[in-house]
């Protein structure tokens, strides 16, 4: 795996995110509301609401890690290191996902951690 | 320029025309004692339902548009560009267009579906950096 298909999975792993939230609201309000314009702003609670916490963290980590990818790529500077920290992103990604709609607390801060500072890296090599 | 970037720029120019729909009439309605301050309280007056509709459009557009712009960079970057590429980054950029009136205007479930088109076009770019 490269760092450019590791992208891709984490892509993927977003739109997954998207639709379990989507899920979510649809299962907790109905599927009326979620095809409403929402002018009434009906929460979610418990595991919905985790979810959704999830997601938009999940785009925040995307939206630092994304731009890290493409900018080695362009300057082709990848190399084993960048490999390993972008492999370590995406499994502290994918713990983090189940791990906070669990509501399991400190493996959850843990993985975001490991991939927030897996990003870091990425940005020093690139340098 | 291919295609794709070409939709990838102007989806990024829609979204600074979203900020402009939005930020007007919320101006307007909040007054700009509140949107120019630091929002440490609630605004005083509150926005009406079209403009809290744009900016949610504005808002959901930003998460369409960071996927897209991976699908486009990693397709780009590995020099995948296809006639089907080429398509689905352009059926995204003309579903986002067709997003703000239909939230707007609380088109139901148009919405929904089109922002399902925008998803569904950008899920197939990705997997066609796959494969």
């Amino acid at each position: 795996m490269t760092e450019i298909s590791i992208l891709i999975a984490y892509g993927l792993l977003v739109m997954i995110t998207i639709l379990l939230q989507v899920l979510g609201v649809m299962t907790q309000i109905s599927m009326g509301y979620v095809m409403s314009s929402r002018d009434d702003n009906r929460g979610t609670t418990g595991m919905a609401a985790r979810i959704e916490r999830a997601m938009n963290n999940s785009i925040v980590a995307m939206t630092l890690f994304a731009p890290a990818v493409l900018i080695l790529e362009v300057l082709d500077k990848t190399n084993a290191t960048t490999l390993l920290a972008a492999q370590v992103f995406m499994i502290a990604r994918i713990i983090y996902l189940p791990v906070y709609a669990l509501g399991v607390p400190a493996v959850r801060t843990l993985a975001w951690l490991a991939g927030f500072l897996a990003t870091a890296v990425l940005y020093f090599q690139a340098l | 320029m291919t295609p794709e970037l070409t939709a990838l720029t102007l989806a990024a120019l829609l979204q600074y025309l979203q900020f402009a729909l939005y930020a007007v009439p919320a101006n307007r309605e909040l007054g700009p004692g509140f949107t120019m301050s630091a929002r440490d309280r609630p605004p005083n007056n509150t926005m009406s339902d079209r403009t809290a509709r744009i900016g949610r459009a504005f808002d959901n557009h930003f998460e369409g548009l960071i996927l897209f712009a991976i699908a486009v960079g990693v397709i780009q970057m590995s020099g995948q560009n296809s006639a089907l590429t080429g398509l689905f980054a352009w059926i995204y950029l003309i579903a986002r267009l067709l997003y703000v009136p239909a939230y707007a205007y609380g088109l139901r479930p148009w919405r929904s579906l089109i922002w399902f088109i925008g998803f569904i076009a950008t899920l197939l770019m990705l997997l066609a950096a796959l494969y």
